[in-house]
C-alpha cells in the first residue's frame, strides 16, 4: 500500500466515521455520546454539520478518529485476557465508561 | 391543588409504558409518575396481561456486592454516571437511558431475564444517593466498582481483576458447557 492509497483509505474512514457519528447523534444523542465517547459540545457540533462541511472535514489526509484506549490497562485487558471473552468485554466497558470524554479545549 | 394538564398526563403515561416495558415494578411506577395506583395497575395489566407482582421490593444492599451482580451493577452505575456527567440527563430519564445501554453491553441470554432488573437498577441509584453504597476504585484496573460504604476499601481489587475461585461456576453454566458443540475448524 503506497502513500496515495493510504490517504485515500484514511479519507474513506473519516467519511464513514463522520456519517455514522452524525446518524447516531441524530437518532439518540445521549446514547451516541456514550457510544462515541465524545462530549455534549462535540455531539452538538457534529449534529449540526451540513453535508458539504462533512465532506470538507473528511477530505483531510489525517485521521480524524483517535485511538480510545490510551490506558495500558484497558488495552492489555482486551488483547490478552486469559479468561472469558465476555468478561473481558464487560470489564473494558466498565473501564471505558469511567474514562474522560473527548472534549473541546 | 395544581390543575391537571392532559398533555403532562399523556407524557406520564408514556413514561409509565416505557418503564413497564423495561420491567419496572409497581412501586417504581408509583414513585416516578404521578398517576394513580389504580390507573397504573390497569396499564400494567393491559401491557403484560398479568397482575403486577405484589410484595416488597428487594431491599438488600448486599446483593450488589456479590460477584456477578456486582459486575452488572458496576456497569450500570458507570453508564449512569456518564449519562449524568456528559449527556445532561437527570432523574428517571438518566436511569432509563443508562439501563437501555446496560442491556446493550450485557445482553441477557436468549429466554433469560437480565441479571440487573430495572427496579434493582433504580434501587441501586437510590442506595448510592443515600450513601448506603458507593464506588471504590480498583487498585489494579482503576475502574470504579460498587462497594458497601462501611466496608474497608484500601487495596481494593475488583471482582474482575481478582476473580473468586468459584465465581460463575453455576449449574446453569455447567449445563450450557455440556450443550456446547465446538465448531469444526
Amino acid at each position: 500500500m503506497n502513500a496515495t492509497e493510504i490517504s485515500a483509505e484514511i479519507r474513506d474512514a473519516n467519511l464513514s466515521y463522520l456519517m455514522l457519528a452524525q446518524q447516531m447523534i441524530r437518532a439518540d444523542r445521549a446514547a451516541a455520546i456514550f457510544r462515541l465517547g465524545v462530549s455534549n459540545e462535540i455531539a452538538i457540533m457534529l449534529e449540526g454539520l451540513s453535508n458539504a462541511q462533512l465532506l470538507k472535514l473528511a477530505g483531510t489526509n489525517m485521521m480524524l478518529i483517535r485511538f480510545r484506549f490510551d490506558d495500558h490497562a484497558i488495552l492489555g485487558m482486551l488483547t490478552d485476557y486469559n479468561k472469558d471473552r465476555a468478561l473481558a468485554h464487560s470489564h473494558a466497558a466498565i473501564l471505558m465508561a469511567g474514562q474522560p470524554v473527548e472534549d473541546m479545549a | 391543588m395544581a390543575r391537571k394538564s392532559v398533555i403532562s398526563e399523556a407524557k406520564e403515561i408514556q413514561l409509565a409504558i416505557e418503564l413497564i416495558r423495561l420491567g419496572a415494578r409497581l412501586q417504581l411506577l408509583e414513585s416516578e409518575t404521578s398517576l394513580s395506583r389504580e390507573r397504573l395497575i390497569k396499564l400494567y395489566k393491559e401491557m403484560k396481561n398479568v397482575s403486577p407482582p405484589k410484595g416488597m421490593l428487594p431491599f438488600s444492599t448486599d446483593w450488589f456486592t456479590t460477584w456477578q451482580p456486582n459486575i452488572h451493577s458496576s456497569m450500570f452505575l458507570n453508564i449512569h454516571a456518564y449519562m449524568v456527567r456528559h449527556a445532561n440527563l437527570a432523574g428517571i430519564e438518566a436511569v432509563i437511558k443508562a439501563y437501555q445501554l446496560y442491556l446493550e453491553q450485557l445482553p441477557p441470554a436468549a429466554g433469560e431475564v437480565p441479571v440487573l432488573s430495572l427496579t434493582r437498577a433504580w434501587t441501586l441509584i437510590r442506595f448510592v444517593d443515600s450513601r448506603m453504597l458507593e464506588t471504590a476504585a480498583c487498585t489494579r484496573c482503576h475502574g470504579s466498582f460498587v462497594v458497601n460504604t462501611l466496608d474497608l476499601h484500601r487495596d481494593y481489587a475488583c471482582g474482575l481483576c481478582h476473580v473468586p475461585s468459584r465465581a460463575g461456576k453455576t449449574r446453569k453454566a455447567r449445563e450450557a458447557a455440556l450443550r456446547y458443540v465446538p465448531i469444526a475448524a
